[in-house]
């Protein structure tokens, strides 16, 4: 049993959603039944996490057969890596629906559930083809809510961010096959599984840095790292707010994880070489992005270039290779999931209620809606960094990570902070706090948020200051398997 | 009595399709459900006799002194009986609604449906050339007809004009092979041509490659690859809706059974011969066949042109079947995704139009997901199965091709078919977007749907055998005979059958 919980928690919410679809029609049963599913799926999750063994590696491994004539199996597992992520998804998938609780239909309700089991799938399969059959089934529910749900010019968003993501995945797809293949013709038998791949030594320089990019871009489009990056803007502004949560506070991280589990493994000496690229092309991402969201208006719009500024800051740390960076950008994936996706969601609740999302129509929030406002200022501190939050501990992490790399890089890097810290004050300040300068200064009308709203929000803010004050409980859990990572990449590299 | 167990299959549907003709004699006694019903217990009834030998590994050759060894009987053939038994099987319940609703589907026609099964089946049976001939053109001669059926449709006569003349045209290249083949080996039996084609050094042989590249001509055609393609969208286009299903998926499994044992027995050693040629040939299939499909606005024609790219897609895995047996296992697995998917996306399309006399543009499929989520959602799976979106069986068939391919050493042509795959998925889904994303056209606007009939039935079930062919043990671990493994198994017995001297 305690073997196949990871499959109940993949699984579980698809068989709820097919479930839900066919039986009731009543909005507030599926929402109910949904919310309580994802309860289960964090309650199952944090058994996980106080079970696991931080120094023992894999964990909880299901490893059978599925389709035996290609070796492909049914391999998923859990590491201090995944395993923190997961915990992320499973705590912020429920607050979530606290949030979006009125006002939505079934097929919204029913989207959220196979979304989520898409996305634990990917994050805890170790079977290449598993994983992109995951990768590929998880975009489906998001293509489908942008579509129906979303704002403007919704339907040409919703083909030009699954062209731009398919256009990534196939590439993937037809380098996953070529390594397959090549596996095969070095041992004699097919597989397709993430270690036995890393074993492959008969591909020569140049196919290997083929595949390797391959690989990247599919990932960098998902982050989005630069230039990978035109699809988010319109994409992020357009989508109903649960997507855009979905896609920011969840798919972008996989795609850094995606990363660390597969394209470092497998490539540890490429990697290695071209290692000061990628972090300059992160820290370039960071400012790029930071510099554009100064100019936005539309406050989705202004969220999703600070979502890819910090995520390009989360792959340089990652790329810096060594344990400040790699930690730190573990401890910056959950700091910056909770940080956006809350404010993503609060953003959605101004929308929904003001109708408005531009930051020259808002204003004078702050006098009606006190505790939204408060809670609106610690994410967005969390989300800048301050000291004291959890977002100050990663920064700080990968900035020592780059410095180490690379002293030079780190100046910069610690430079770069300050142009996050800036656009979001900014913004707080004209939209939230002063007093409304369109329509004559009319005020809007706002109401505050629900003791609902306010419940699923506690969970969040408490974690913020936990993890920004005691940083060591969280990074115990993950840093064995970081360090033992570290070593077997950078032996495997000097190796090849 | 083993021997009359083999051929009773085949049997089966030649006396119901005789049986049939003598019915419609009597054409104001039976209604069209009658038919319907009659044909498909006979297809039932040949399923059950050709699942007897089902899963064995054999090869016999029945009654050779009545029949000479020109046909064989061998798991490949009982395989591929079943696939087009199925194939036909399921255009009937589709199309039952379509059939009923087009008063021009006459008793005959079940006749001919029947007929063209037989045909097909023989094909797939066919050791010899001439006997691959005649089936070939009986199965063809009955489509010829069913495509012109559509008597309320003035496009019909250029449709069944431009197919018979161009097809008779492209049967007289198969006859020239033919006689050229025979002209240097003194036979026209496959097995024989096989020991000539080993004993033979290359010089020797100038005449069989010529004869073979004729006949390799009406295999391009009757597929409808690159340069050959040019009848298909107007006969797609001018056939009812249901036919073109039909000539789609089961009608193209038909000629690959019979190409693909010609090949596999009986020229591997000079394959390498033709392989330059069907490299461009695919190239062109994929590139031309995927310009075609984005430019249609009539979803009918779309499809139609993506199953030019679809045969793009098993060219590939044809091309490697020189350096890769598995490459055989990978065509025959396609087939079946395809089969399944195209029949289905066809079949739903049929099924909305059978009370109408819309175009079926992309604009009609407007809102149908809030008219009819049921048929909406399969059409979604089936879509997604033509795209090769993972959970569902083209992905399977898909990754079974690509695998093959590079294996054999054709990754760029892999990696060509995979952009095909990529600008495919903007065609397919821009249909789900239309399903999905607006509101409910007007005119298509209408209340009284029956959606509980068997139509509705079989194409459902269709949807699922989609979903499981893509899923299989990952969800099903306790159901044995539904998994991929299986099937792959049986594709694979099925090639193995025909190295059995």
């Amino acid at each position: 049993m305690s073997a196949d919980i990871l499959s109940f928690i993949i699984f579980l919410p698809a068989v709820v959603a097919f479930a839900l679809m066919i039986t009731t029609k009543h909005i507030e049963t599926v929402r109910n039944i949904a919310f309580l599913t994802t309860v289960i799926i964090l309650a199952l999750v944090l058994k996980i996490y106080i079970q696991f063994e931080p120094s023992a590696g894999m964990q909880f491994v299901t490893n059978v057969p599925w389709i035996t004539s290609y070796g492909i199996n049914y391999y998923i597992g859990v590491d201090g890596f995944s395993l923190t992520i997961l915990m992320m998804i499973a705590i912020l998938i429920p607050t979530a629906y606290l949030l979006l609780w009125e006002g939505r239909t079934k097929g919204y309700w029913i989207n959220m559930l196979l979304v989520q089991a898409g996305v634990t799938g990917t994050l805890l399969s170790l079977d290449v083809i598993l994983f992109y059959f995951f990768w590929e089934v998880m975009l489906l529910p998001v293509f489908l809510m942008i579509g129906i749900y979303g704002f403007g010019d919704k339907v040409a968003t919703t083909i030009k961010v699954t062209v731009y993501t398919m256009a990534g995945s196939l590439l993937m797809f037809v380098a996953i096959l070529y390594l397959g293949v090549a596996y095969h013709n070095e041992f004699g038998i097919w597989s397709f599984q993430y270690d036995s791949l890393t074993q492959i030594t008969s591909l020569s320089y140049n196919e290997r840095i083929w595949l390797f990019l391959a690989f990247l871009t599919a990932f960098a489009i998902k982050i989005p790292l630069w230039p990978f990056h035109t699809w988010i803007m319109e994409t992020y502004k357009n989508a109903p707010t649960g997507a855009v949560f979905l896609l920011s506070s969840i798919m972008a991280k996989l795609g850094v994880y995606s990363i660390v589990r597969f394209l470092i493994p497998i490539f540890p000496e490429i990697y290695i070489e071209f290692s000061t690229w990628f972090v300059f092309i992160g820290l370039f991402g960071l400012v790029y992005y930071g510099i554009a969201a100064l100019m936005q208006d539309d406050i989705k719009r202004m969220f999703a270039y600070s979502s890819a500024s910090h995520l390009s800051f989360i792959a340089a740390g990652i790329f810096s290779l060594n344990s400040f960076g790699i930690n730190g950008a573990l401890y910056l994936i959950i700091a910056h999931a909770i940080a956006t996706g809350a404010l993503f969601l609060l953003v959605g609740l101004i929308h929904d209620e003001t109708g408005y999302k531009t930051i020259k129509d808002l204003g004078g929030l702050a006098k009606q809606s006190p505790i939204f406002t408060t809670i609106f200022a610690i994410m967005l501190f969390a989300n800048v960094g301050l000291p004291g939050t959890n977002g100050f501990v990663a920064e700080l992490l990968i900035i020592f990570g780059v410095y180490e790399f690379n002293h030079t890089l780190g100046y910069i890097s610690a430079l770069t902070v300050i142009i996050g810290a800036s656009y979001m004050l900014w913004m707080f300040q004209r939209a939230i706090l002063q007093k409304r300068e369109a329509d004559n200064g009319k005020d809007l009308k706002f109401r505050d948020l629900k003791i609902k709203e306010i419940i699923g929000l506690t969970p969040w803010v408490i974690l913020i200051f936990l993890m920004g004050v005691y940083p060591d409980i969280f990074i115990d859990k993950f840093e064995p398997t970081v360090t033992h990572y570290l070593n077997d990449i950078l032996q495997i590299g000097a190796l090849k | 009595m083993n021997e009359l167990i083999q051929i009773l299959p085949v049997l089966t549907v030649l006396v119901a399709a005789v049986a049939l003709m003598f019915m419609s004699m009597y054409g104001e006694k039976f209604t069209t459900k009658t038919y319907i019903i009659v044909s498909s217990l006979a297809l039932v009834l040949a399923l059950i006799f050709s699942f007897i030998p089902f899963g064995e590994l054999y090869s016999l050759r029945p009654y050779s002194n009545i029949f000479n060894d020109v046909l064989i009987f061998d798991t490949f053939s009982n395989f591929f009986h079943i696939l087009l038994i199925l194939g036909t099987l399921f255009t009937l319940l589709i199309g039952e609604h379509y059939f009923q609703e087009r008063l021009y589907f006459k008793g005959e026609f079940f006749s001919i449906l029947l007929f063209s099964l037989f045909g097909m089946m023989l094909l797939a049976n066919a050791n010899e050339l001439v006997t691959a001939y005649i089936a070939l053109e009986i199965a063809s001669f009955s489509v010829y007809i069913m495509v012109g059926y559509n008597s309320s449709d003035s496009k019909r006569v250029e449709a069944i004009f431009k197919y018979l003349v161009l097809g008779s045209f492209i049967g007289a290249f198969y006859l020239l092979g033919v006689v050229l083949v025979y002209g240097a080996t003194q036979t026209t039996n496959l097995s024989e041509i096989s020991l000539f084609v080993t004993s033979h050094t290359n010089s020797e042989l100038s005449l069989v490659y010529i004869g073979f590249t004729l006949i390799l001509f009406t295999f391009l055609f009757k597929i409808a690859a690159f340069p050959f393609q040019s009848w298909l969208l107007d006969v797609y286009r001018g056939a009812p809706m249901i036919i073109t299903a039909y000539m789609a998926s089961t009608f193209k499994i038909a000629i690959f059974s019979f190409f693909l044992r010609a090949i596999i027995q009986d020229i591997t050693p000079m394959i390498d011969f033709w392989d330059s040629i069907i490299y461009f040939i695919t190239i062109f299939t994929l590139v031309f066949g995927t310009w075609l499909a984005i430019t249609q606005k009539i979803v009918k024609r779309m499809l139609a042109a993506s199953s030019i790219v679809h045969t793009g897609y098993l060219l590939l895995a044809f091309i490697a079947l020189g350096q890769n047996i598995h490459a055989a296992y990978a065509t025959v697995f396609y087939l079946i995704a395809y089969l399944i998917s195209a029949l289905g996306s066809f079949g739903i399309i049929s099924h909305i139009i059978s009370e109408t006399k819309v175009k079926v543009t992309y604009d009609d499929f407007k809102g149908l997901s809030k008219e009819r989520p049921f048929l909406a959602a399969m059409m979604t799976i089936f879509l997604f199965s033509l795209a090769g979106i993972p959970s569902t069986v083209g992905f399977i068939g898909k990754f079974y091709v690509f695998t093959e391919a590079i294996n054999a050493g054709f990754a760029a042509l892999a990696i060509l078919a995979i952009i095909a795959t990529f600008i495919s998925v903007y065609y397919y889904f821009k249909l789900i977007a239309m399903m999905y994303f607006y509101p409910t056209k007007e005119e298509c606007l209408s209340n009284d749907f029956n959606d509980r009939r068997i139509s509705t039935y079989a194409i459902g079930f269709l949807a699922i055998i989609t979903v499981l062919g893509g899923i299989g043990t990952a969800i099903v671990f306790f159901i044995p005979v539904l998994n991929i493994d299986t099937l792959i198994n049986i594709t694979q017995l099925s090639i193995q059958s025909l190295f059995i001297k």
